[in-house]
Formats: C-alpha cells, structure tokens, sequence
C-alpha cells in the first residue's frame, strides 16, 4: 500500500521516514516533492561499456541553468536525503517536468529498503530543456512492504553519498 | 503491498513465485536482479505500423558484446523463467543500468498475474552501449493483489524469447 502524504509527515516526524530537510509545503496527496542538486554529470564515453568505469564531465549549474540536450545521460541528485528503514521509496518525476519531456530515472525507479541518501538521477530529455539548480523537478513515494527485511541493515554499493554517482556495473556485472 | 526480499525467497521455496534458476545472491531489500538472454530481436521496418505484422531479424549477442544504438527498439529477454498465480510482478532496471542510459522496458513494466514464461525486454539506449549476455541487467519486484484473481492468457502467453508486438492481432476483430 502506498502512504498518503499526511502519512509521509507523521512518519518523519516518528523519524521512521527520512527526508532531510523537510518542509510540509512539499506534501503531495502520496508523496513529496524533491529538489534538484546543484551538480551534473554528463557520460561523455561515445560507446558506454558497462564493463569499465564511465567517464564523465562534471558540470556545476549555475543560476542561469543549464540545456541538456536528447541523446546524452546526465547524472544529477536530489538536495533532500531520502530513505526508511521500514517503507520502499519509489522516485518519479513530477507531471509538470514530465510534461516538458525529460526522464528523471531510466527504468530504475526503486529505492532499496534502509538506503538513506541524496538520490542519484538519470536525466533525459526528449527535446532540449533548461534545468536550475534547486528546481523543484521530482517526487518520491512510499510503499508499505510485506515479509521479514532480506537483512539487518542494507549495505548496498550506493550508500553514504550526497552527490550524483556513476555506475558501478563494472564491478559486478555477471 | 510489495514483498521483501526475505518473503520473494519464502514464496520461490514454496512455490508461489516461479524464479528459475533462483539464486540467493540476487535477492535485494525488496527485488531479485535478472540477467539478459542471449540473442536480441529488431525489426527490420524503420517506420512501424501497429496495423502490420512486422518483420524481426534475431541477432545473436557475441562474447565480445552488441553495441546497440540509439535509433533502434532492441527486444531482448530474461534469462529466468519467472511469474506468478499469487503475486504482481513488476520489472525494472537496475540503477547501475539506469545510470549508464539503458531503458529496459518503455513504459510498461507491469507484467500479469499468471504470466509465467522468459519476460520480453524492450531495450532502449539514450547513448550507444554494449550488452553483454548473462549481464545482471534488471530487478523484479513482487506485489500484494486485492480482489479476485484472473490469470493472464493473453497473446503472449508461453512465450520463451523476445517475442516482437501482436499489437496487429488487435486490429483484425
């Protein structure tokens, strides 16, 4: 089942949700919105190898933005750190950037259970479009699970960080 | 609700959840992660007509890896058997796939209930990328129904590879 947005504030303030910083104004009926980090990194390989380790520029948006154009991958990040130990998060885009074209994830929307941190995001955009720093541009749901949790805590290859991070396939891709 | 991963692995042991080959190693907090089969279909049209059977030509994945590009629909499909009667598969890719540009599937990641066969990807790359076979390429989670259960026996059921849209079998009725 999916928590309702007055559900996502009472389980924050129970600190059982993590959202940090949190501001009730950023409340949807399931969800809440996030906020657009204020760096990107855009794989600049000609031919991605999921076998080796992306090369990337890294781009600092400044207040004037910055145009992403259709057929690159951009890594950006939530400003919000984002988790729970007892709910699944699920991240999508808001209607609004959807409206305007641009892919927010690339088909990996799940956040594992007991993973707190900024959100790495897959940028894409159909059309070019400008993106700014702080922008509200997503949001995030939460999902009640079922069963006993696979481990104690989740130690996953992502954890602990506060900025976009590359792939890291490489090094476990079989 | 969605299973967790403890749960995925009660109900593969006891039958509920078809995964196979199952290996505990792939299980994560919520999902079990997937591999990629190894050959590939793409049509051979450029412009498609839902109308009009299309043509596929199959394109085996070599050691070396296939570099797909981006103006092209790759299907591809898991190497698992996987399904359920009791529970609501829903597919996705992994991040570290999303990461590197790779959609697994456009837009329908729903699979039906009782649809138990080698699942259909629809690969799609923002910027060009070699596959590998028996990559772990995508994740399954594993959802609660409510109400009455009605098994899919649809168009693409016992399919066991990439298996191209029958999307034109829904004009001739």
């Amino acid at each position: 089942m999916i928590l309702t947005g007055e559900e996502i504030k009472k389980e924050v303030l129970n600190n059982r949700i993590h959202i940090k910083p949190f501001f009730s104004e950023n409340l949807n009926p399931n969800s809440y919105n996030y906020h657009l980090g204020p760096i990107i990194l855009e794989i600049s390989d000609s031919v991605v190898d999921p076998k080796r380790k992306s090369k990337v520029k890294k781009i600092k948006l400044s207040s004037k933005g910055f145009v992403l154009r259709p057929g690159r991958i951009y890594l950006g990040s939530t400003i919000e750190e984002i988790g729970s130990d007892y709910y699944v998060t699920t991240l999508i885009g808001r209607s609004s950037v959807g409206r305007l074209g641009l892919y927010l994830q690339i088909t990996a929307d799940l956040g594992h259970m007991g993973s707190k941190h900024c959100w790495t995001l897959e940028l894409c955009v159909v059309q070019p479009l400008i993106v700014y720093p702080k922008m509200k541009i997503g949001q995030v749901s939460f999902w009640e699970p079922f069963g006993a949790p696979l481990t104690e805590k989740f130690d996953g290859k992502y954890q602990k960080y506060c900025v976009p991070k590359i792939s890291e396939m490489y090094k476990n891709i079989l | 609700m969605i299973l967790t991963g403890k749960e995925i692995e009660k109900e593969v042991i006891g039958g509920k959840i078809i995964i196979d080959p199952f290996h505990k190693s792939n299980l994560n907090p919520n999902s079990y992660d997937f591999r990629l089969g190894g050959y590939v279909k793409v049509y051979k049209n450029n412009v498609l007509d839902p109308k009009i059977k299309q043509e596929v030509e199959t394109i085996d994945i070599p050691e070396a890896g296939l570099i797909l590009s981006p103006k092209k629909i790759y299907l591809g499909f898991i190497k698992e058997r996987m399904g359920s009667n009791f529970y609501v598969p829903i597919i996705r890719g992994r991040s570290s796939t999303g990461r590197l540009g790779l959609f697994i599937h456009i837009t329908s990641d729903l699979i039906d209930i009782g649809s138990i066969n080698n699942w259909t990807l629809q690969l799609h790359a923002t910027q060009k990328i070699r596959i590998f076979k028996d990559m772990l390429i995508g994740q399954v989670t594993f959802w609660k129904p409510k109400g009455q259960i009605v098994l899919y026996d649809g168009k693409y059921k016992n399919s066991t590879g990439p298996t191209e849209s029958y999307i034109w079998k829904d004009f001739n009725n």
